[in-house]
């Protein structure tokens, strides 16, 4: 479902940030990347969904090798592609329910939602997103309302809208509480095993990322390190990936 | 303990303290100069002040009790200049609203078009409403559409700048995410951009509406309509029992535009 090859990104300052980086994410598998900061996890996924253009390598989702699209194009794949970050990213001053269904607006491009409306047909879907994140009952309230969990889950709620095939998770837990984290986590897993959706999530809690991921992918200096099973991943290639280059 | 590091860091800089004492003292001499030539330049003679008061007192004299006789003449030109005023800032705001998103940095299309908006704004507030309306009343002749018209060019100046600001200080987050999940960019503005950023974007119409009713009071001064004309004529006629009654207008009209445009702002946060 999704598949990179060879996915490399250099920024403009002359810094190689992911050095040929190779994976795949099968449907219903949720996968976790560990890595230390500046690692090169996030430019992986900001590669993926081209936030970042990659400057080699191929991203294909759904079909689509996302690395090589340009606009009218990419816009329209992106729909089968969904990603939530640190910050749900709500639009605050809406209600929950309106955040939910703007998710859908890729597929509903014409002038009067071009105007600000949300297409009426998608409310009932937006509503069993919500109820999929179990908050169908905060869909009036002004997304300004919300906890920083139940944020986080409307965020989810708004990728599901979108109907994709695969999701990308950067840091999803990483402004929560360790409450909130594991019902994060939770949802991510029940979403890949009931929904069958291919999840590639960045992760800097180690022992999260062996509780819930399929496999767990180590990268190290824009490397692949490792990419095991969950259960096979030995603790000493774990804590390599957290030392310093000189060490 | 604040004044005890005070006292550590003026010792540590003990060698450049004669240059810095140097520095402020012509720092204050240049003050005192600039302060010097603009007496000199605007003539200022604080014994006028005092004979003045004479004069004062015969206007004041002259001018009450004010004259009410003739306020039903005033309340056409009263709705002229709180119209000339509503004019202005609704065409403001609707030039204003897509010139600030060509010149806010984070979602203007082009560097070229974004600096291009940015002159055209500039442009627009750095003349003055009233030379503006001057302008106008020469393209357009006497009355209150020249007076509209400087406002809402001068308003677009103001209001560009404002709520370009508004768009450029709004988290993008939201943006990004909608932009992620295939949505147009039109679609992206109107449903991320345009609710983050509309009710700080109608406040601050709202404090330019009070604002231009207060300018709009000053354009008929050059003949471009409203209760400005009649004061003029009033004061130039020496009919001084008139131009009281017209300055209670005034009063009463600003403090009212100035209350109604406060209410409004306190409800809409």
């Amino acid at each position: 479902m999704l598949e990179i090859r060879n996915l490399a990104m250099r920024y403009r300052t002359g810094k190689l940030a992911l050095a040929g980086v190779s994976l795949r994410v099968a449907p219903g598998e949720l996968v976790v990347v560990l890595g230390s900061n500046g690692s090169g996890k996030s430019t992986l996924l900001r590669c993926i969904a081209r936030i970042l253009t990659p400057t080699a390598g191929e991203a294909w989702v759904g079909g689509e090798d996302f690395a090589k699209l340009e606009g009218e194009k990419l816009r329209r794949a992106r729909m089968v592609l969904a990603m939530i970050f640190q910050q749900a990213n709500l639009v605050k001053r809406r209600s929950v329910i309106a955040n939910v269904a703007t998710g859908a607006l890729g597929r509903h491009d014409d002038w009067r939602t071009a105007l600000g409306r949300i297409p009426p047909e998608e409310i009932e879907p937006a509503l069993r997103c919500l109820a999929a994140v179990g908050l169908e009952e905060l869909a009036e309230q002004r997304a300004s309302t919300l906890s920083g969990g139940q944020a986080q889950r409307v965020a989810v709620a708004r990728a599901l809208a979108q109907k994709p095939r695969a999701l990308l998770a950067d840091e999803p837990v990483a402004s929560l509480d360790p409450e909130a984290a594991e019902d994060m986590m939770r949802l991510l897993r029940q979403l890949a095993t009931d929904d069958g959706l291919a999840v590639l999530c960045v992760l800097h809690q180690p022992e999260l990322a062996q509780r819930y991921a399929d496999r767990i992918v180590g990268i190290k200096s824009g490397i692949l390190a490792f990419d095991l099973p969950a259960a096979e991943v030995p603790q000493d290639a774990i804590q390599r990936l957290y030392l310093s280059e000189a060490a | 303990m604040a004044v005890e590091a005070d006292r550590h860091a003026l010792k540590l800089h003990r060698p450049g303290d004669t240059w810095q004492r140097a520095w402020r003292f012509l720092l204050a001499f240049a003050a005192l100069l600039f302060v010097a030539q603009s007496l000199i330049v605007v003539q200022a003679r604080p014994q006028d002040l005092v004979t003045g008061v004479g004069g004062m007192a015969d206007f004041l004299r002259r001018s009450l009790p004010p004259d009410f006789s003739q306020i039903g003449t005033y309340i056409w030109p009263t709705f002229e200049t709180v119209d000339i005023a509503f004019f202005g800032t609704f065409a403001g705001v609707l030039l204003a609203l897509p010139l600030a998103v060509l010149a806010a940095e984070n979602v203007a299309p082009s560097r070229v078009i974004y600096l291009a908006a940015r002159g055209i704004i500039s442009f627009c507030r750095a003349v003055h409403e009233l030379v503006w309306a001057l302008l106008f009343v020469t393209a357009v002749g006497l009355g209150p559409f020249p007076g509209g018209l400087a406002l809402a060019v001068h308003s677009v100046g103001m209001l560009g700048r404002l709520f370009a600001e508004q768009i450029e200080t709004m988290d993008m987050g939201p943006i990004d995410a909608l932009t992620l999940t295939g949505a147009s960019r039109l679609q992206v503005f109107t449903h991320g951009v345009v609710p983050s950023v509309l009710p700080a974007l109608l406040g601050i119409s709202l404090y330019r509406l009070d604002e231009n009713i207060r300018s709009s009071l000053v354009l008929g001064f050059v003949g471009a309509g409203g209760i400005g004309f009649h004061l003029l004529t009033a004061m130039n006629l020496f009919q001084y029992r008139q131009v009281s009654t017209l300055l209670i207008v005034t009063f009463v009209l600003v403090i009212a535009a100035e209350r109604a445009s406060a209410i409004l702002r306190a409800k809409l946060a």
